[in-house]
């Protein structure tokens, strides 16, 4: 009768669940972004993740070739990072500048140090912080949605606005605030642009109400907790709330900063990557609220005007020392020694 | 009591697997095959082999001790049937790969018959001192025959310090496809809540509960009807607990019945908990008002490719090959046959495996089924989601342990609480990287013990 069995450790069953169904649900998340990305900045913002998606991928077929490592693209993790990057880039970034960016996020960031799940830091990050060090002036070049081009018609990314070159620290801190000129003008109506995402910014970065969408179906899918985005928000809510209450003529208020620069996309794609967080929830307390002040520091009193990716950057860093910190207790307390 | 958001009686953290129980939780329990060879596995506990008490060409009759040992924690086994002693030899043992046995030709290959048990008029469990229970119990050759099979005699002795206050039941049965507990409550409920009365006067508790998930609420009405019956056992409650994985694991249900912790690396009575489970009572009852060894005991077999899933009493030493046979063998050509349930039973590799004391199911997985054990899924690095430490009933990091024994890091496995263990499968069964994460912590575990063998502390 029975010709062939099979043994193995138990469990015999196994929950219906993959690292590709987990990464893909990701992906499924990130529609709604893209969806904005392509709305507000047109074919080309399309384009700009394509490229990013299609070098990301090739790295890493190209890498696991040289490492000799069996193929690895099902896993999707790379089309995740290509996809992040790309949201995370301004829309007139040239498409080489993209690419690179893409090489250094998947060959830098992630299969230099092993691969999926052996990475210290946000391969997307690495990539981004790569090219804002060597392309300062392409990446905050920042153009205005295509959809609001009869509205605010001054802006174009000729003329666009180098951010670095804001002068004093009163006038810069409203300008922090990626559409420049209409900082000054600060209303009710920038704020609501910046929840529906017509605001100038990186292509993921403008529309609050994507970036909410999306992380409702990743919290429901439960494949991100709601520990992380709650603690870089609630971080960057209160210590914003401090500042404006100081002063509230030099500083904006927290429910700007909420809204605008990549804080929600960032609270909810990117500083969940479970690689690059820590494992234990009072560990993702800490690196959520680390994010959060971080880049609010960035934004009030660093030279910025968004420091975001610094922020993930620098937590990404401390996570092994959070990890360690955050031990987990047995139910039934430490064991008695001897 | 501990609960969750709905009130219910629970413990933290833990899994929902498929239960799978419709396939044979309305069978009732039948008699088995008759076999034409038993073989009695002479180590069916925790504690020291039985040795042989007789010799090959011996007759033996029905219920004679036929291996014993004088160590305190040890349980002796007995002929389930009378016959002629074949041989001693090694069979196929479920944990330890091979073991001596004592195979026994019985007189007459018949099925067994389905034991009466009639609860004696005039039941007082007042009438036995504890001492004769233990004694009765001990003779009768008792393990705990819910799994791990430590004998039953010590653990319901009356202890002085710290005395024993709570005996708690185990009829959760949260492992999925086991049948065989439910159907004990339902159809021989008396003896059950005998047993447990028994045991309860052995150790001296005054409090007992009775642990059932709440997917078996006929066993609750049961159980709790027969209660009422009984009449002076007021002192004895039903616990109705929300149905979850590993809800009968012995520190999960102490946990949600009584809210109490048992302290890690320490066992029940430290807090004075005596855990026995529902089969246990019933034999403990068997053993003290009949004298009857442990000889025979219910195996749910199931599994979506058994023809004729279904619980049958059988006797101890059926071999599952028989018993796959009887149920009419597998409607599939390759599967994986596990003694016990998915979440935690143990692959066999020889079909000639015999049943033991502690064995309750022969669960018969599908080639598809088998496809979702990790081993045969794709495997990706660990992405670190959390979510095998989102499971762990103890609260315990699993791919930490896991990564620290692939490495050969011992010492890093242990700070990690890898003894904490409890190998209930949790964080295997919910890991989507497919990393066989109980599988790396118990070869961790077979490691740290040999290590300790060769250099002791
Ligand atoms: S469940 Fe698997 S992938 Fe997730 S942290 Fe645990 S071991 Fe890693
Ligand atoms: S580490 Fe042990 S106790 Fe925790 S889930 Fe895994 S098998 Fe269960």
């Amino acid at each position: 009768m029975l010709r062939d069995i099979t043994v193995s450790f138990a469990p015999h069953i196994s929950k219906r669940l993959s690292t590709q169904r987990v990464m893909l649900d990701v992906l499924i998340g990130l529609v709604p972004l893209v969806a904005a990305a392509g709305f507000y900045f047109r074919i080309r913002a399309l384009l700009l993740i394509g490229v990013c998606v299609l070098w990301c991928v090739g790295i890493e077929w190209v890498c696991n070739l040289i490492r000799r490592r069996p193929n690895s693209l099902w896993d999707l993790s790379a089309v995740v990072t290509g996809v992040i990057l790309g949201l995370s880039l301004p829309p007139a970034l040239p498409f080489w500048t993209a690419a690179v960016g893409s090489v250094i996020a998947i060959g830098v960031g992630k299969m230099a140090f092993g691969g999926l799940g052996a990475n210290v830091f946000n391969p997307a990050m690495v990539g981004r912080a790569f090219l804002t060090a060597s392309f300062g002036i392409l990446m905050t070049t920042w153009t205005v949605p295509a959809s609001i081009d009869s509205a605010m018609p001054k802006l174009s990314p000729a003329d666009a606005v180098d951010t670095r070159t804001q002068a004093t620290p009163l006038a810069w801190s409203k300008t922090a605030i990626k559409n420049q000129t209409e900082a000054k003008t600060y209303s009710r109506r920038l704020l609501l642009s910046t929840i529906t995402g017509e605001v100038a910014g990186s292509l993921g970065e403008t529309s609050a109400i994507a970036a909410l969408l999306g992380g409702a179906y990743l919290l429901w899918r439960r494949t991100i907790g709601f520990h992380i985005p709650a603690a870089v928000l609630l971080a960057a809510f209160v210590f914003g709330g401090i500042a404006y209450l100081i002063d509230p003529d030099a500083y904006v208020s927290p429910f700007y900063h909420l809204t605008s620069g990549a804080l929600l996309f960032g609270a909810f794609f990117i500083a969940t990557d479970p690689v690059t967080a820590p494992l234990t929830r009072r560990g993702m307390w800490l690196f959520g609220l680390g994010i959060g002040t971080i880049t609010l520091l960035i934004r009030i009193v660093g030279t910025y005007p968004e420091g975001f990716m610094f922020a993930v950057l620098v937590m990404n860093g401390l996570t092994p020392l959070i990890d360690r910190l955050c031990r987990r207790v047995p139910v039934g307390g430490l064991p008695r020694v001897g | 009591m501990a609960t969750d958001s709905h009130g219910r009686t629970t413990f933290s953290r833990g899994v929902h697997p498929p239960e799978s129980k419709h396939l044979t939780e309305d069978r009732p329990i039948e008699p088995g095959p008759g076999v034409a060879e038993l073989s009695i596995l002479l180590s069916q506990h925790i504690g020291a082999p039985c040795q042989a008490a007789v010799k090959k060409g011996d007759l033996v009759q029905a219920g004679q001790k036929i291996g014993e040992c004088q160590a305190f924690v040890c349980a002796p086994v007995h002929a389930p049937v009378a016959g002629k002693v074949k041989e001693l030899a090694l069979r196929p043992h479920p944990v330890l790969g091979r073991c001596q046995a004592i195979a026994i030709e019985p007189q007459e290959p018949a099925s067994p018959t389905l034991p009466s048990f009639s609860l004696p008029a005039d039941f007082d469990p007042t009438r036995h001192t504890p001492q004769e229970i233990c004694e009765a119990v001990r003779d009768a050759g008792l393990v705990g025959m819910g799994g791990a099979g430590f004998p039953t005699s010590v653990k319901i002795q009356p202890d002085a310090k710290p005395p024993k206050h709570t005996l708690l039941v185990n009829g959760c049965e949260c492992e999925p496809y086991i049948t065989c507990d439910y159907r004990l409550m339902l159809e021989w409920t008396d003896q059950v809540l005998a047993g447990i009365r028994l045991a309860q006067r052995a150790c001296g508790a005054s409090k007992v509960f009775i642990g059932v998930e709440d997917n078996k609420p006929k066993a609750i009405d049961a159980v709790g009807a027969a209660i009422k019956r009984a009449g002076s056992g007021s002192d004895i409650r039903v616990v109705s607990l929300q149905t979850k994985y590993p809800q009968g694991g012995e520190r999960q249900l102490i946990n949600a019945v009584l809210g109490q912790t048992v302290p890690t690396g320490g066992i029940p009575p430290m807090i004075g908990v005596v855990v026995i489970n529902v089969a246990t009572a019933a034999a403990i009852a068997d053993a003290v008002l009949y004298h009857r060894p442990l000889t025979h005991r219910v195996v749910t077999v199931t599994g979506e490719a058994i023809a004729k899933a279904g619980n049958y009493y059988v006797p101890i030493g059926t071999p599952v090959e028989a018993l796959i046979e009887f149920c009419g063998g597998v409607t599939e050509k390759s599967a994986k046959v596990v003694m016990g349930g998915p979440m935690m039973g143990l692959a066999i590799a020889d079909l000639n495996t015999p049943i033991t004391k502690t064995s309750g199911a022969v669960t018969v997985l599908t080639r598809r089924q088998i496809g979702q054990a990790k081993f045969e899924r794709r495997q990706t690095a660990c992405i670190r989601c959390g979510r095998c430490l989102e499971v762990c009933p103890e609260n315990l990091s699993p791919t930490r342990i896991a990564h620290a024994v692939r490495s050969n890091l011992l010492d890093v496995a242990q700070s990690y609480f890898i003894s904490a263990c409890i190998e209930c499968g949790c964080c295997s069964y919910v890991c989507p990287a497919n990393i066989e994460l109980t599988g790396y912590i118990k070869t961790g575990k077979i490691f740290l013990a040999r290590q300790r063998k060769k250099m002791p502390a």
